[in-house]
């Protein structure tokens, strides 16, 4: 037999290789099809045009790029990404103490804690925001548990305001900043803590010059979750924004379900997605340095 | 665009969550052209009017009472099958993309397109027992601009465009567009997040045509919806909640809607609805068998079961949309009797207040228009 001809270590290997790679094919055919196949069908479809029934049809226009000259876009795109950063900095000044007191003093509860947190999110995203949107109302009990306590006026308001829009941001996006967090906290040297203590450092300096740096690849991790969805999110302004707050998602949005303008709710969409890519680029940067860093 | 269910919140749903379908709708793509010949003859031959298998129905969800179909597969022995859309355009897409139904509702622009893009059956109202009642009461519905002779549609609901207000804080309004910009209301007033109907208020203002695509008369339009802007809390189309919160003083709200606030309201006097002087635009759904649903016959069926008496009071009682069926007036009559101006008549019935399709550029001047308003 032929297989008997090579020695048994590398036949070993050879299957394990074989192993891997059909593991490896159903992942790989699924994001072929559906992730770059989408990619290529938007892309393209940022050059075509509309029939007279409203159909998409492929062409090679740049009419549709060129229409993102428009201030409008540029005004929109800059708010989204505002929002989008103080979501990531709320969404950072609350994980951090959630995911190193879990990390730290969860004990044997860590698990169900982590459960806790992560089990409300299993509801539709649409119908969390929903109800968000009807306790942040203007009768509703937020704002009537604060006018009864002397915090706000009949003039106060959450709902149509920034503070809506990123408030609806945050709750919905927290989870992914929490859950990188608390993995980095669980895999840090805690006798780096030690340390810091020995040194005669206060909680408060240990915790921002020994667990924050150690902990930072978890923390830019999270802010590329939360970045990313927050910026092309369309929900939280349409239940919880006013006209001033409208984002790059509900742009989109309208041009697909409203104009029927595909093409040119395709090109904002590769215009996001720039914006989106230089973010994420950024962040693949940070984190080769800091691999190589600790190799070496 | 259309008009809203009871349990308006979940459209609100439906629609927030548009995106969520846009992966499976872009999928599907629209890209597929208008059908061949022979498709188009068969699509054109009458339908028998008898079960040719279970009904595949396909419109806004909560648009019909559950009770009525119960009893359309309890005396047909047939199942209906359901499925809901979140908008026109999600509605046309999926039939573009060659998904089959053997009923759908488009408003009249739409069907205007769907029939003209050859996407429709063609209906012999003679088969129908029960569409005299229809085109023998309403003249309008006879042979209506969107489809000539109503050949491939009979009319379902109709429908038209108002203010909806807090008379508690505002108190009598004067039965104009103007009163939107109301001080009173300032920073409290919604409109539809509905590009025509947005546009229309700025049209109707000035006097120009609902649905005018000209660059000189958009301009217009847009000069007055940004003069009310800074007056606006939002654009959304959950009029009766925002409403009903107190979120809104005051919104541009479909009558069907306030209808439907009726049932929820404690106190229905603190609220009014009136229709401006300027114009009210008007719509209808329809009922429409695509033409290649597979089973026309039972669709067939099915439009002269809802067209019976009981199921036309049935509907709009569930609905809050009156019908164009002769003998159901004095239902929709009592349902909105603290809003009389919820009655579509006759007379608001014109060619001139319905919205239209545009050019493909046209469109796209429309859209430039809505992005301007909307974004600041």
């Amino acid at each position: 037999m032929a297989t008997t001809a090579r020695p048994p270590r590398a036949a070993g290997k050879a299957a394990r290789e074989r192993l891997w790679t059909w593991l490896m094919l159903p992942g790989t055919l699924w994001m072929t099809v559906f992730l770059l196949a989408s990619l290529i069908l938007v892309a393209t479809l940022a050059f075509g045009t509309t029939d007279p029934l409203g159909n998409p049809r492929f062409g090679f226009v740049l009419d549709n790029i060129t229409a993102l000259a428009d201030p409008a876009y540029r005004t929109v795109l800059l708010r989204s990404l505002g929002y989008a950063l103080v979501t990531c900095a709320v969404c950072l000044l609350i994980a951090y103490p959630v995911a190193y007191a879990i990390a730290t003093s969860g004990g044997r509860y860590k698990n169900v804690l982590i459960a806790a947190i992560v089990v409300p999110f299993f509801a539709n995203y649409l119908v969390r925001m929903y109800g968000w949107s009807v306790v942040l109302s203007d009768d509703g009990p937020l704002l009537r548990a604060l006018r009864a306590i002397g915090l706000a006026d009949g003039g106060t308001r959450i709902l149509q305001t920034g503070t809506g829009v990123v408030a609806g941001l945050v709750y919905g996006f927290v989870v992914f900043m929490i859950i990188p967090l608390y993995a980095a906290m669980e895999r840090m040297d805690t006798s780096l803590i030690e340390a810091g203590r020995d040194l005669y450092a206060g909680p408060l300096r240990t915790f921002l010059f020994v667990t924050v740096p150690a902990t930072r690849q978890g923390a830019a991790a999270g802010c590329v979750l939360v970045l990313l969805p927050a910026m092309g999110d369309f929900v939280s302004v349409q239940l919880m924004g006013g006209p001033d707050q409208i984002m790059i998602g509900n742009l989109i949005q309208d041009k697909f379900f409203q104009g029927q303008n595909w093409p040119l709710g395709s090109a904002l969409t590769m215009l996001l997605m720039a914006v989106l890519l230089l973010g994420m680029l950024g962040y693949l940067r940070r984190t080769r340095k800091d691999e190589a860093e600790a190799v070496r | 665009m259309s008009p809203e269910a009871p349990s308006l919140s979940r459209r609100s749903l439906l629609r927030a969550g548009a995106a969520t379908t846009l992966g499976l709708t872009a999928a599907g793509c629209g890209f597929s052209s208008a059908p061949d010949a022979a498709g188009q003859a068969a699509a054109d031959a009458p339908v028998d009017v008898k079960v040719d298998g279970d009904l595949v129905y396909f419109n806004w969800a909560d648009f019909v009472d559950p009770a009525v179909f119960a009893g359309f597969s309890k005396e047909y022995g047939v199942k209906v099958v359901q499925s809901n859309y979140d908008s026109m355009e999600g509605m046309a897409a999926k039939l573009n993309a060659g998904n089959r139904y053997d009923i759908v509702f488009p408003t009249a622009k739409w069907a205007e397109r769907l029939s003209r893009g050859g996407r429709l059956r063609r209906i012999d109202h003679g088969r129908l027992r029960n569409a005299e009642a229809v085109f023998g009461a309403y003249d309008y519905f006879a042979d209506p601009w969107y489809d000539p002779r109503s050949a491939h549609t009979v009319p379902f609901t109709m429908y038209k465009t108002g203010i909806g207000w807090r008379r508690d804080r505002l108190g009598d309004l004067t039965g104009s567009w103007d009163d939107l910009w109301n001080d009173h209301a300032k920073g409290k007033v919604f409109v539809l997040d509905d590009r025509d109907e947005v546009l229309a208020i700025g049209a109707l203002e000035h006097g120009l045509p609902l649905t005018t695509d000209r660059p000189d008369d958009l301009d217009r339009v847009t000069d007055t919806l940004r003069s009310l802007r800074p007056r606006l809390r939002g654009f959304s189309s959950d009029s009766y909640n925002n409403l009903l919160n107190g979120n809104a003083d005051m919104t541009q709200a479909w009558s069907g809607d306030m209808a439907a606030m009726l049932a929820q309201a404690k106190d229905p006097s603190v609220f009014g609805f009136e229709t401006a002087r300027e114009g009210a635009p008007v719509n209808s759904d329809c009922y429409a068998i695509p033409a290649d649903a597979p089973h026309p016959g039972t669709a067939m069926l099915f439009i002269d079961y809802m067209l019976r008496p009981e199921n036309v009071k049935r509907n709009i009682e569930y609905i809050g949309y009156p019908m164009p069926v002769r003998g159901s007036e004095d239902t929709y009559a009592a349902l909105v009797e603290p809003f009389p101006q919820c009655h579509v008549t006759a007379a608001d019935l014109r060619d001139d207040m319905f919205f239209r399709n545009g050019t493909a550029a046209g469109e796209k001047a429309r859209d430039a228009a809505w992005t301007d308003v909307k974004a600041g």
